[in-house]
């Protein structure tokens, strides 16, 4: 590992095209390191993803299968049960953990559909403008006419509850403002001298718009992703509470809060437990997604 | 008739509902070889004209020929490699995300060459940057370096037109007189054709054999070099500019 030093990342005359973008993306790093509040956000982050995946190792108890119903029935917080146990008498903290995979699969796919969805729309619309503009952004429109959570809901009515429908719901509703924002972003390049430059050299539209436009939306894109990933979680998590989500006995945390309702004055635990792991997963995406946009934001950028 | 020829062109933007003529009735004629200059104060429609040239620019009437073919529309893929073009800010004309490789590569990609390793060198080379700027990213390269790139992307196709906007007005003196000798030298070298806008009649003056004065869109009057260095001037706003360029040598 002798060539990846510091020195070799750092050089101002690398040797290479990789190490011309590893280097980049080492000053990137560096930048996000220094940023506290990203650091913790990321920290969360990652410790999602280690819950998500050791799930089976560190819940005590089946997530699914309850307890002795005479005896292990909502049982308050204690070292048997460290978040206690619901009105099923299944352990709490088991189901967040494992409840965690859900919540990580939503926001994954959701990011993984809408991002693309939402930058090639807004791409396509700003660099050609006219009529393919007016048509693209006049079908955003309507999308984003409705509230978020209202669509969804009508959407997975339409297609059915269940946690896939709800993904395939927030995704559709979920691109229109990254569409506007990449087309936003768009205009102010499309008529850079670079872009003027590339045209001159024979370039294709595609090759304009997939090497020269995107990455230069990206940015702003990512860092808007990264911040609605607390409204994705809770939009899921709405889904769920609703009964349009996750379907019984998954553990997915909206649902939890759903089915601890009824007993929340007198076991507070049942329906506040998931509620935390909501709470601090959100403020995960919103500290990783402020520290991006100091790092990562070109109008930021000193 | 000339390698280029342009007759009567116009351009007409039209913003916010409002037509604004930036280029009217223009026409001029540059040689194989030779190096044209274009003259005027900011909005004279002289980088206008380049980006007509090129198909940047909305022509509303006149005619441009290029080696005997008409200019009109979309241009075709070899007219790319037979002119090309140098920007005034070379902090706008290079992508902030691109390395310097990534730049002189793309042509070359588009273009279908397969030397791209030979090229990009002996480009480099040429516009007196080393190799090693092969793999930079223009933030870790001053202004004069990064026009240098810039040029070197110009040239790297191998064609025979330079349009060239402003090429050194966003440098600073010393290095303003570097470029100028770069270009100089590579139109010696490659049998260049230049086409030289620029506000500055000293660059020009160094750089060009004929140049056309232009104001508010209109040509005012084609001179020689020597009948520039004579003062040899028929127009009134011509003459202003001769009196104003000196007026701005320190006393």
């Amino acid at each position: 590992m002798s060539v990846m030093s510091r020195e070799w990342l750092l050089t101002e005359q690398p040797a290479s095209r990789r190490q011309a973008h590893v280097g980049q993306a080492y000053r990137t790093w560096l930048a996000l390191r220094g940023n506290r509040l990203a650091m913790v956000g990321l920290g969360i982050i990652v410790v999602l993803i280690l819950m998500a995946v050791l799930a089976p190792l560190i819940a005590p108890y089946d997530p699914i299968q309850g307890g002795d119903l005479r005896t292990e029935r909502l049982l308050p917080p204690s070292w048997q049960h460290l978040m206690g146990t619901d009105d099923l008498a299944r352990d709490i903290w088991s189901r967040v953990a494992y409840g965690s995979r859900i919540t990580l699969m939503v926001v994954a796919l959701v990011a993984v559909i809408a991002t693309p969805v939402g930058l090639l729309v807004g791409t396509i619309s700003g660099y050609f403008g006219g009529v393919v503009d007016t048509v693209l952004m006049r079908i955003t429109d309507i999308f984003l006419a409705f509230p978020q959570l209202v669509l969804a809901l009508a959407f997975v009515a339409a297609l059915g509850p269940g946690i896939e429908n709800a993904i395939i719901a927030i995704s559709i509703t979920s691109w229109p403002p990254y569409a506007r924002l990449a087309r936003a972003e768009t205009l102010t390049i499309r008529n850079a001298d670079h872009i003027a430059a590339i045209k001159l050299q024979g370039a294709s539209s595609l090759r304009i718009i997939w090497g020269h436009v995107v990455p230069l939306c990206l940015s702003s894109v990512v860092i808007r992703v990264t911040l609605d990933m607390a409204g994705i979680i809770l939009t899921a998590a709405g889904l769920g509470f609703l009964g349009l989500g996750a379907q019984p006995p998954q553990p997915e945390w909206g649902a939890m809060i759903a089915e601890g309702r009824q007993f929340i004055i007198d076991n507070w635990w049942v329906s506040t437990m998931p509620g935390i792991a909501i709470f601090v997963v959100s403020l995960g995406f919103n500290f990783l997604g402020d520290g991006l946009r100091d790092v990562m934001d070109p109008k930021a950028r000193k | 008739m000339g390698l280029i020829d342009v007759s009567g062109l116009s351009v007409t933007f039209i913003a916010a509902g409002r037509r604004v003529r930036a280029v009217r009735d223009v026409s001029f004629s540059v040689g194989r070889g030779e190096s044209y200059g274009i003259v005027g104060e900011s909005g004279s429609g002289k980088s206008t004209v380049l980006r007509a040239l090129v198909g940047l620019a909305p022509v509303s009437g006149g005619q441009m020929t290029m080696d005997g073919a008409a200019l009109q529309g979309a241009r075709p893929a070899a007219f790319y490699r037979k002119v090309q073009m140098v920007f005034q800010d070379p902090y706008a004309s290079l992508h902030p995300r691109h390395t310097v490789d990534r730049v002189l590569s793309e042509p070359l990609a588009i273009h279908g060459f397969t030397d791209r390793d030979a090229r990009i060198a002996r480009a480099l080379d040429d516009v007196g940057l080393g190799q090693g700027f092969r793999f930079r990213y223009p933030h870790q390269l001053s202004g004069g370096q990064r026009q240098r790139v810039a040029i070197a992307r110009a040239i790297i196709l191998e064609p025979e037109v330079l349009l060239l906007d402003e090429p050194t007005s966003a440098l600073d003196a010393s290095i303003q007189a570097e470029v100028l000798n770069l270009l100089d030298r590579l139109r010696g070298e490659r049998g260049l054709t230049y086409v030289l806008v620029s506000h500055d009649l000293a660059v020009v003056a160094h750089m060009c054999e004929r140049l056309l004065v232009m104001q508010h869109g209109r040509a005012v009057e084609e001179m020689t070099r020597e009948s520039l260095r004579a003062q040899a001037a028929t127009q009134d706003y011509t003459r202003a500019l001769l009196t104003a360029s000196e007026g701005y040598r320190p006393a």
